[in-house]
């Protein structure tokens, strides 16, 4: 059977259930430990006891298939970009990434370099960037809600407002 | 013994292959000729008074102006704490010499590295290829005529250009 | 006594159906959307290769067999347990108890064997 994915009329009580539901997804997005320099120890000194990601309900998974966030934290390389996309590829639907310090925005420090990836967002989409070298916990916190602000405007079960050619277009 | 009594000994032996002294430096070097490197480093290695048994590292620099590639060996001793320098100067258009994974195992990765980054073809290697750089990279990345390949993978090496979308 | 049975029924219908509703709400609210890329095997990133059935220790069939074997055993004490006060008010208290320390006997003994043998060390000693 086909899933009831945004095929419902736009009622005051469709409406309601997908912020429900919108706010189940976005009070438990479990991400996926992409760190792959510095910025790692910032985004697990996110995960510790002092700015805790769990209080939002974000744990650490090491797998892409348990997770909807992917945090890229750090330099992404040439060599690297490749796995990256295949692990992007990986994670089930629907999924979101963070780019976490300038690294992975657009190179960063190392933009000159031969072997650097100017910005992971060359190879996936990104839905929210966090400036920084590296940025500060507070700053990955503010990151994680503004994808909770995404998540809780997004229809889910309503249909949505544009047709899917018009939205395609875009 | 002193950088100059190891070049001294070191001359007694390989009289003509080794020249170029410079003492007053913070880490004396000498240069030694490409095709004599191997039986050098293990004269260093195994004679007595020098006991060279590390390998502190193996690197290169590109001369592009004098058109040559140097190869430089560091070597130290723990049993009588001293070090020298070794420097290879190799023809930039066609860059081999003989390894000396022989001598020292870890020059193994060291000049994997060298080969990755200037090209350089060290002979009887037993598994010269690149170490850091995806096997399929061109080029190599430490000579001064290094040009970036346009795409790599599908991905756009070429970052915007900032400084005149500052100025607009 | 019927009607006891009737009861498990229920209970077996509200467990299966509460599972089943579970997951057809979550077929109906999740997004499908398969590709070829998204149902490859996971390697860490890299493309997989080779066959996933490995060669795995014999020990582990080993501590698996020893724990059926007494777990059957278990089983099979807990009938007696439940009848022994019977068995003792009616005289016969000693013949069952010298019956069923025989049957535990019989597999120590196997349990012995297995000890000696060295089949329950985790890591076997090399004979040098």
């Amino acid at each position: 059977m086909k899933p009831l994915i945004n095929s419902l009329p736009e009622t005051v009580f469709t409406t309601k259930v997908d912020e429900i539901l919108n706010w189940g997804r976005a009070s438990s997005q479990w991400y996926m430990l992409f760190g792959l320099a510095c910025c790692a120890i910032e985004l697990m000194q996110t995960g510790g006891p002092r700015a805790d990601l769990d209080r939002f309900g974000a744990v650490p998974r090491a797998t892409p298939r348990q997770s909807d966030l992917m945090i890229v934290a750090g330099t992404l390389t040439y060599k690297m970009a490749k796995r990256t996309k295949l692990l992007y590829d990986q994670m089930p639907d629907p999924k979101y990434v963070i780019s976490m310090g300038s690294c992975s925005n657009c190179g960063g420090l190392f933009q000159l370099a031969y072997s650097v990836c100017k910005g992971v967002d060359k190879i996936i989409p990104v839905d929210v960037y966090v400036p920084g070298c590296p940025p500060r916990p507070e700053a990955l916190t503010e990151g994680l809600l503004r994808i909770q602000d995404k998540m809780m405007s997004e229809r889910w079960l309503v249909k949505p407002s544009r047709p899917a050619e018009e939205r395609a277009e875009a | 013994m002193d950088a100059q009594e190891i070049f001294a000994t070191l001359e007694t032996q390989f009289a003509g292959k080794v020249g170029d002294f410079k003492g007053d430096v913070f880490e004396p070097y000498l240069s030694v000729d490409g095709a004599s490197i191997v039986e050098v480093c293990r004269f260093l290695r195994d004679g007595a008074g020098m006991n060279f048994a590390v390998l502190s590292d193996l690197t290169a620099l590109d001369w592009p102006k004098e058109e040559k590639i140097q190869v430089v060996y560091h070597l130290f001793s723990y049993a009588h704490n001293h070090q020298i320098v070794l420097k290879v100067d190799l023809p930039r258009d066609n860059p081999k010499i003989a390894t000396v994974e022989g001598v020292w195992k870890v020059a193994n990765w060291f000049e994997r590295e060298v080969y990755d980054l200037f090209g350089v073809i060290f002979e009887g290697h037993s598994d010269l290829r690149r170490i850091m750089l995806p096997e399929d990279w061109l080029g190599y990345p430490l000579r001064k005529d290094y040009v970036e390949q346009e795409e790599y993978d599908g991905i756009s090496t070429q970052r915007a250009p900032l400084v005149e979308k500052l100025l607009r | 006594m019927l009607f006891d049975f009737a009861n498990v029924l229920v209970f077996t219908a509200l467990g299966l159906g509460f599972v089943g509703v579970n997951l057809l709400i979550g077929k109906l609210l999740r997004p499908a959307n398969p590709q070829t890329r998204k149902l490859s095997t996971y390697e860490c990133g890299e493309p997989a290769m080779g066959s996933a059935w490995v060669n795995f220790n014999i020990r582990f069939y080993i501590v698996a067999l020893i724990f059926i074997i007494f777990e059957v055993e278990i089983a099979f004490i807990f009938p007696v347990a439940t009848v022994f006060r019977r068995w003792v008010e009616g005289g016969v208290g000693v013949y069952a108890l010298v019956e069923i320390l025989l049957f535990i006997g019989i597999l120590f003994l196997g349990l012995v064997y297995a000890w000696v043998k060295g089949d329950l060390e985790w890591v076997k000693k090399v004979k040098t």
